[in-house]
């Protein structure tokens, strides 16, 4: 009291002590959690669910950014009812599926073997570790530019190595050809992506007790039923989220097939979100590329939903 | 000297005027920004050679350039229109200006370019393509003057004459073909931007594309123009079998290494094909007619003022660009033609034998088609339609339709 007397009203360092101790008793509370997530969910708030509706409101809306004539206004299903009856929709869902299942599934199959190579213990595999990984530190853009270059017909690293050997008489323009555009295109998707399931495997297949293959070598397993009945269904939680995030990337990222195709020949490697784009980009119709961005994120919902569910990993 | 805390505290708050000091002298030289889409080592040069002489002739006004990749040009400018970040200064090509003035990327400058002394100088085609809605947008920086090159020196060898029709143009391509020795008549773009000359070769079939904002396409001249022009690939096969996916770089590679004899293009690409084939090896010509209109484009490359805030700097700057000096120079680095005919007259240009395809496709040159949405049909109906045609997944006919049926709902 002397001090305060000393130096006149000290009524700031009261009133901090009043908040501190206002701060003390809510920190009491059973609020408390909730007051200390507010400021994440204020950054949720702002950063995904605001622009997230607002895209889906987009879609109901009329938005051409050349046609401002035709105003901003409320159109229901418009957007949708176009999508359902424009052919170009139903030939990039098909492709959409076809490059998904093609790249995720080739990328699953060469990232499980690769990191079961690495995960023996020999000479050298360490740094085989890391360079495994050098595809996925590329960008897209960058990958896409070097295949393109590589698989060119003209000057193609890879048409005459093809040809060297005798698998092809003449170059092939492997992107110029419906048959071929997307087979070729998911080639380089998988090289791209495949490290991305080889570092998550690698790191479940370290965790794996050895004691289990032991117990199982014990028990007369060989490799192979030592893979299905040990190594599988530990992996099996990393492999669902794996998938997953991985589908989710390759739904969403058209950059890879823009590059080396742009969607051609005759939109025979179009994907769903190189269609949007499109639309977005080329046509300025903000309304129908939200419509069709809108049932990519409902496919992926429904999708990651099932997908989660029939293979058991919750139970788990 | 006593410092004291008031001393520190005192000396604590003036550091952040003081360094604002240079700052506020620096302000008094106005600042602006120009986006642009040039890529080549060449067009860089041209450009920094244009932006010296504007420090030399305007040291107040710094300019700052900014490179964005052409096919994500229109992306940019769109997000840079919706979030209000505009550039202050920017370059349009012709075909964009509708969409670009459509969203309110542009601002008006038709007042201050009619009283602007050079704006006499120019032809009324030159301002078309500046001009939407009786507006005027920018000021033109240089044209692309369509043409295309050809190999002397095989044409020589088969005893070929230069093509002046498409008919002539077809036989030619043919005689020069032989894919056992992967060599053929034409660089093909049916890749990324052949969308260009699909609507060229329907104009000079006798079809229009829009008239007086309308659907004007003639379906049967169309389709003949587009079954010609596939031809070249699926039934002569006097183009390359990678023809569906080539864009500019392959058909430029193709005809620098000797794989094609002919190929489409602009002046703008001179330096490049000088810089790969001797003088004795090629040549240039004017664009083949066709059986109903002698069809090359002239594109104008205008700049245009995206932001309002700064319009007497932005006037000043992307005038210069039509000055003889800047003119000259950016012709030099880049081969890129003065889109003043004042300037083009200039005999830099009349006395080199190489410009005279250009020159003489200035005479009758024609704008590309503008109209609002043109950009979006072209890239996302034309091109796939006419790739389908192309890989023989449609006829002529069927791609016409659709380009038809899109062209009708991009008018809606």
């Amino acid at each position: 009291m002397t001090y305060e007397v000393a130096h006149g009203p000290a009524k700031t360092p009261r009133r901090a002590r009043g908040v501190l101790a206002r701060l003390a008793d809510v920190s009491e509370t059973r609020f408390w959690a909730y007051y200390l997530l507010l400021p994440s969910l204020v950054v949720i708030l702002a950063v995904v669910l605001y622009p997230t509706l607002w895209g889906i409101g987009l879609s109901f809306r009329e938005m051409r950014l050349n046609r401002l004539d035709l105003g901003t206004g409320f159109v229901g299903l418009k957007h949708y009812r176009a999508m359902i009856e424009d052919p170009v929709f139903w030939l990039a869902l098909r492709n959409t599926v076809v490059w998904t299942v093609g790249a995720a599934v080739g990328e699953l199959a060469l990232g499980l073997a690769a990191a079961l190579l690495l995960n023996r213990e020999l000479p050298g595999f360490r740094a085989a570790s890391v360079l495994i990984l050098l595809p996925w530190f590329l960008p897209n853009v960058v990958a896409g530019h070097m295949w393109a270059l590589m698989l060119d017909p003209r000057l193609g690293v890879i048409n005459d190595m093809l040809v060297r050997v005798g698998v092809l008489n003449v170059y092939k323009a492997w992107f110029a050809d419906p048959d071929t555009a997307l087979a070729s295109a998911l080639v380089v998707e998988v090289w791209h992506g495949f490290p991305f399931f080889a570092l998550l495997l690698l790191a479940g297949l370290k965790a794996i007790p050895n004691d289990l293959y032991e117990a199982a070598a014990i028990d007369g397993a060989g490799a192979v039923k030592q893979f299905r009945y040990v190594t599988w269904p530990q992996l099996r939680t990393i492999v669902v989220a794996a998938v997953v995030l991985r589908v989710i990337s390759l739904v969403n990222s058209p950059d890879i097939i823009l590059i080396l195709t742009g969607g051609g020949p005759g939109r025979s490697t179009l994907l769903l979100s190189l269609h949007a784009f499109l639309k977005v980009n080329k046509e300025f119709n903000f309304g129908y590329g939200s419509a069709i961005a809108v049932v990519l994120f409902v496919l992926l919902m429904g999708f990651s939903y099932l997908y989660v569910r029939l293979s058991n990993v919750m139970r788990d | 000297m006593k410092i004291d805390r008031r001393t520190v505290l005192g000396g604590l708050a003036a550091a952040p005027l003081a360094g604002l000091a240079p700052g506020r002298a620096f302000a008094q030289k106005a600042g602006i920004n120009y986006w642009h889409h040039f890529t080549s080592t060449t067009e860089f040069k041209g450009l920094e050679r244009v932006i010296a002489l504007f420090n030399q002739k305007y040291p107040d006004i710094a300019v700052t350039q900014e490179n964005i990749p052409n096919p994500e040009y229109m992306s940019k400018m769109t997000a840079a229109v919706v979030a209000n970040a505009r550039p202050d200064t920017c370059m349009v090509v012709a075909e964009r200006a509708s969409d670009l003035v459509a969203m309110g990327g542009l601002v008006d400058l038709t007042d201050r370019i009619k009283k602007w002394p050079r704006y006499g100088e120019y032809p009324d085609q030159a301002w078309a393509g500046a001009t939407v809605n009786g507006k005027i947008y920018g000021i033109p920086a240089f044209t692309f003057v369509d043409w295309m090159y050809y190999r002397k020196d095989w044409f020589a060898e088969k005893g070929i004459a230069p093509p002046k029709t498409y008919q002539e143009f077809l036989e030619a391509a043919i005689k020069v073909s032989d894919p056992s020795k992967n060599r053929y008549g034409l660089s093909l773009r049916g890749g990324a931007g052949g969308f260009k000359y699909v609507l060229d070769l329907i104009e000079a079939w006798g079809s229009p594309i829009v008239r007086d904002g309308k659907n004007a396409m003639d379906k049967k001249k169309a389709t003949e123009a587009v079954d010609f022009y596939a031809g070249i690939l699926t039934k002569h096969k006097a183009a390359p079998p990678s023809a569906p996916n080539d864009s500019y770089r392959q058909i430029m590679e193709a005809f620098k290494t000797g794989q094609t004899a002919m190929v489409w293009h602009h002046t703008g690409s001179l330096t490049e094909i000088q810089a790969a084939l001797k003088p004795d090896q090629f040549g240039t010509l004017p664009m083949p007619a066709g059986p109903a209109a002698h069809i090359a484009r002239l594109t104008y490359l205008f700049n245009g003022v995206s932001n309002p805030a700064k319009t007497d700097a932005d006037m000043q700057w992307i005038s210069f660009w039509a000055e003889p000096e800047p003119a000259i120079a950016f012709l030099e680095e880049t081969g890129y033609f003065p889109s003043s005919p004042k300037v083009a007259a200039d005999e830099r240009i009349t006395k080199n034998p190489l410009y005279t395809a250009a020159v003489e496709t200035t005479k009758f040159g024609r704008l590309p088609p503008t109209f609002v949405g043109v950009a979006g049909w072209s890239e996302t109906v034309v091109l796939p339609e006419f790739q389908k045609v192309l890989v023989g997944r449609a006829t002529a006919e069927q791609a016409v339709d659709a380009m038809m049926a899109g062209l009708d709902a991009a008018l809606k």
